[in-house]
């Protein structure tokens, strides 16, 4: 071979092999991930368990993710003539407060909905629908988000109400330290719903495991637990004592299955959605695992409305504050089209006035400092009543409970099977 | 003498010449309906219960080359399917079995009486059939949950009548609550294609039969019963098909893992995270067993074409 044979075939291996590697990627069994350094994933944190594509949050292992590019820049002017398109569950933010923000923004707002997180996230996926704000995101989809790139960093200047009106622990949540990506929308925590006028309050609160009250066979046919395998799970393993409700422990998902499935036989428990807001009130369910924000919410469904009916509605979550707690998040899709107005509306929903607006009407509490939980079930709200009836107490979300309360955080695929697979089990049981 | 050239046999039957793709060409649409909204997405389906997930957002992942194909999850549902779901299945088989019968029972009766004794009233009638077609499935599932309330209509009567000294709770994971909603649900599905069949019923036949002595009752199972054996099985198929995949049904009406048919099942697995691939392996265990009934019923219908 010439020397010139050499460097012409040099120079045409060195075009084609990356085209070779290229096809051959191509060629690649789908769906197989190229392993990549941590250093060079999309964010740091000390629990990375092995085959994962991100480091998974933790309370006591948080995550920063990284920028993967630029926030906007500082000081732009929000886009005129625009229509505001935000991405929420359905019913999850009061139309009156968006009204509000365009009112004083000049703008136009439009509200596309989704029913659960898988469905946000995949029309998100698609790339085709352009929101400004995804609310009501979960922690535990961030991972997804960031690393597939569908978030935008937030220029922290144009969100001034984060710093000076929203609780320390937000300043620098453990999912998202420095909170690059999100903001904090509501707060909750997952109890139990009761009937008051069946089950007195000083009853729940003495018994020495509250949640054996899912299994009196006195209310049988009456007991609502979630449809949703993580909370009715994590019920179960709280009941058993059981704190972590991330375990990959094989062992005590098999209790907890069982302890799913001797509901069924003893007092034919049902899974539902809206037992708590909708079946307490009606008297279809009188014991329900709830979330805080849906039992606050309960009083507006009631088929009567006076102080009467809304003291039958009860709540109990454990008075040490160890119980299951979590909170939602806004954050904006990086294919915004309005993005400075979407920095300004997470902005507003930061700003102590407009989060009690919608707390109001959504029962589910945003994290302001000056929402003293003290003085939540004594405060008038927008309706005249209190924000929160006195009786249901309980349901107040301190910020302490992110301290001493377990949360539910993203499973690694393998885990996440076994708690499906136990979910299975007890729905075909 | 002159030798006509023969004629082919399509001249013979149509009296004209066409180009031989004429007659195939009619069946195009259809064909082309059945590959865009049959074939395609079946084998996308296909390809998801064969595939994987995404590793990031662990959404299914069609995999549309064999070759690469991966039985991995049509192993794990099958354990399930022959093991931990078996109950679910038998259940599913109990209800729909139960529903389907009491759906003839009444459909059957709603439109032998309107085919045969509907007279000048029959567009009114038809129209009264066709009125639940107006209301979505969902909204008249929700009617009966409002019924059924423990404080609902249909408890305040039986108490009032004292046939029940209390409310009924018909909603908590009641069987019979799920195979009244399921009867309730696909019973007009079922009325129609009978009714269509019975009305065309030639009345020369009944009028034999009587003619050769059998009284109305013995008309009806001699003759009538036979001769709509055909729109029975087509109705069965219409409504069964379905029934089988049904989750609506009973999640608004009882919600408890006691009743839980298969389509909630497949309803789950579609729902949850990463569970893409067991869902389409769910859909494709339930198409097979499906096949049963809908091969019987090609096979009826081919032999009743036969004795034509």
């Amino acid at each position: 071979m010439t020397r010139r044979e050499l460097l012409k075939r040099s120079a045409a291996a060195s075009l084609a092999l990356p085209g070779a590697a290229a096809f051959l990627d191509a060629c690649a069994k789908p769906g197989t991930a190229s392993s990549s350094a941590h250093a060079n994933g999309p964010g740091m944190g000390s629990y990375w368990p092995a085959g994962s594509p991100y480091p998974l949050a933790r309370q006591d292992s948080p995550v920063t993710w990284k920028l993967w590019r630029d926030p906007i820049k500082p000081g732009l002017a929000p886009e005129k003539g625009a229509t505001l398109q935000i991405y929420n569950w359905a019913d999850y933010i009061w139309l009156k407060v968006v009204r509000q923000f365009c009112k004083a923004y000049n703008c136009k707002y439009q509200i596309t909905t989704f029913n659960n997180m898988d469905e946000g996230l995949a029309k998100m996926r698609t790339g085709q629908l352009q929101f400004d704000a995804f609310m009501g995101v979960t922690p535990d989809i961030l991972g997804k988000l960031i690393t597939g790139k569908l978030l935008q960093p937030l220029n922290h200047s144009y969100i001034p109400h984060l710093a000076s009106d929203v609780w320390e622990t937000y300043q620098n949540p453990f999912y998202d330290q420095r909170w690059h990506y999100t903001v904090p929308y509501t707060t909750y925590t997952t109890g139990i719903g009761y009937r008051r006028d069946l089950i007195p309050d000083a009853q729940i609160r003495g018994m020495s495991n509250p949640y054996e009250i899912f299994w009196d066979t006195k209310f049988n046919g009456k007991i609502g637990i979630y449809d949703d395998y993580r909370e009715a799970i994590s019920m179960a393993l709280l009941k058993n004592g059981i704190t972590d409700l991330n375990t990959g422990n094989q062992k005590y998902i098999n209790q907890a299955q069982k302890t799913l499935i001797s509901l069924i036989n003893a007092v034919n428990v049902r899974a539902s959605i809206n037992g708590v807001y909708i079946g307490i009130p009606k008297g279809t369910f009188d014991i329900h695992q709830s979330w805080s924000g849906d039992i606050v919410a309960a009083w507006q469904y009631t088929p009567v409305q006076n102080m009467k009916t809304w003291q039958t509605l009860g709540y109990w979550f454990p008075a040490n504050r160890k119980g299951a707690v979590f909170n939602d998040t806004v954050t904006i899709p990086a294919n915004a089209q309005n993005p400075v107005l979407a920095h300004h509306f997470l902005d507003w929903m930061m700003t102590y006035q407009n989060a009690m607006l919608n707390f109001t009407w959504n029962g589910y509490q945003p994290p302001q400092r000056q929402a003293d939980p003290a003085t939540l079930t004594t405060t008038k709200s927008y309706y005249g009543e209190p924000y929160v009836f006195p009786w249901l107490s309980d349901a107040v979300v301190h910020e302490s409970d992110f301290h001493t309360g377990h949360f539910q955080e993203e499973l690694t695929p393998q885990v996440d099977q076994l708690w499906h697979n136990a979910w299975q089990a007890f729905n075909s049981a | 003498m002159r030798v006509l050239p023969r004629k082919r046999p399509r001249e013979e039957a149509t009296g004209g010449w066409y180009p031989r793709w004429y007659w195939p060409g009619f069946a195009l649409p259809g064909s082309l309906w059945i590959l865009l909204l049959f074939v395609l997405p079946f084998y996308v389906v296909v390809s998801i219960a064969f595939g994987t997930v995404d590793p990031v957002f662990q959404s299914p992942l069609p995999v549309y080359e064999p070759w690469w194909w991966t039985s991995r999850y049509l192993l794990e549902e099958w354990h399930f399917v022959t093991g931990e779901f078996r109950a679910v299945e038998l259940r599913t088989l109990a209800y729909v079995v139960l529903a389907t019968a009491i759906c003839l029972v009444i459909a059957y009766a709603v439109a032998y009486y309107v085919a045969r004794f509907g007279g000048k009233r029959k567009g009114l009638f038809l129209v009264l059939l066709i009125a639940p077609f107006f209301i979505s499935y969902l909204m008249r599932m929700l009617s009966w949950v409002e019924l059924l309330q423990p404080n609902g209509y249909v408890n305040s009567v039986l108490t009032f009548l004292h046939i029940t000294p209390h409310p009924i709770n018909w909603l908590a994971g009641v069987p019979f609550t799920v195979v009244l909603g399921l009867v309730y649900g696909y019973v007009p599905y079922m009325i129609l294609p009978l009714y269509g069949f019975l009305d065309r019923i030639d009345q020369s036949h009944l009028e034999a039969g009587r003619d050769l002595g059998a009284n109305p009752f013995w008309t009806f199972v001699r003759v009538t019963l036979p001769l709509s054996k055909p729109a029975i099985l087509a109705s069965l198929v219409i409504v069964t098909l379905p029934m089988f995949g049904d989750y609506y049904t009973n999640n608004l009406l009882s919600g408890s893992p006691k009743t839980t048919m298969f389509g909630n099942l497949l309803d789950n697995a579609m729902e949850a995270t990463g569970q893409g691939p067991e869902a389409a392996v769910l859909v494709l265990f339930l198409v097979v067993f499906l096949m049963i009934p809908m091969l019987y019923y090609m096979r009826e219908t081919a032999k009743a074409q036969r004795n034509q």
